[in-house]
């Protein structure tokens, strides 16, 4: 197997690996974010009216 | 406008990353860690957007949550960036910069594509929310990143002392931040839990300088020797 190809199913598994463990840690979440950058309070998210 | 502890833990950060950059540039690493030093000035610069956009229209206003999600967005690509600049230092030496650079290259395509798929399907403020979507899943990317580097170090028998405990806190700081996710899911109720991603945002730029001060370029440590298995 070449190097590129190599490189290119490494790339795809991480990203599978990566979208995997995202659906598993937010299956069961209560509207959280995850933001993990920079120690800024995070933003007051606006409930919409329901009609 | 948020409470006194969060806006402390907002100062002791932004403070802690220009505490990096400087430590970089008295220890003349600033080039050699270009990649970290620009994650850390673009967080500081960010805090200043932030900061203006807070004071000025409010933490609940649309103006803070575009530039809070955005420049959340441009983060993620930057500490991205940077640990790919320190796959280059691991893998570097053995020949595969080549590689490093292909690869991240699609996992940055592929990430996007991902994010896109995603909410292409809902309406209005697409951008926004492309932009939310690529920084959580860029996120769990570099989460899977740090794992495979922490893995190389261990394999490849990694003895730069710098390197290897830049690696070890970032390793530490993307699983301690998806521990408080878990955690805030957990047991919102308790307010202390709110502030440990910021109190874990301080901690990446505190034991980075840390590291940048106490080690110099050429140190290096002790790997432990082969545990001989006897028959």
């Amino acid at each position: 197997m070449s190097r590129k190809l190599g490189t290119l199913v490494l790339a795809l598994g991480i990203l599978v690996g990566a979208m995997g463990l995202k659906t598993v840690l937010t299956a069961k979440t209560k509207g959280t974010v995850l933001m993990a950058n920079n120690p800024a309070p995070f933003p007051t998210i606006k409930q919409k009216p329901k009609p | 406008m948020p409470g006194s502890v969060a806006n402390f833990l907002w100062c002791l950060g932004t403070l802690f990353e220009l505490c990096f950059v400087v430590c970089s540039l008295v220890r003349k690493s600033f080039g050699r860690y270009f990649f970290l030093n620009l994650y850390f000035i673009l967080s500081v610069l960010a805090s200043a957007a932030r900061f203006v956009t807070l004071t000025s229209f409010g933490s609940d206003s649309d103006q803070y949550n575009y530039t809070y999600f955005y420049t959340d967005a441009l983060l993620t690509l930057g500490l991205f960036v940077a640990l790919i600049s320190l796959y280059s230092h691991v893998f570097g030496e053995l020949g595969f910069s080549k590689q490093i650079r292909f690869g991240a290259v699609l996992l940055l395509l592929g990430t996007a594509a991902f994010s896109y798929g995603v909410v292409q399907q809902s309406e209005g403020r697409l951008a926004t929310k492309f932009a939310y979507e690529l920084s959580q899943n860029l996120y769990f990317v570099g989460l899977v990143l740090t794992y495979i580097l922490w893995g190389a170090v261990l394999k490849l028998r990694e003895a730069r002392t710098r390197l290897v405990q830049f690696i070890l806190a970032l390793g530490l700081y993307f699983s301690a931040y998806a521990a408080s996710y878990a955690l805030l899911n957990l047991a919102d109720k308790y307010a202390v839990i709110q502030y440990l991603s910021q109190l874990l945002a301080c901690l990446l730029p505190l034991s980075l300088s840390i590291t940048m001060l106490r080690h110099a370029e050429d140190s290096r440590i002790a790997t432990a020797p082969l545990v001989a298995v006897q028959r």
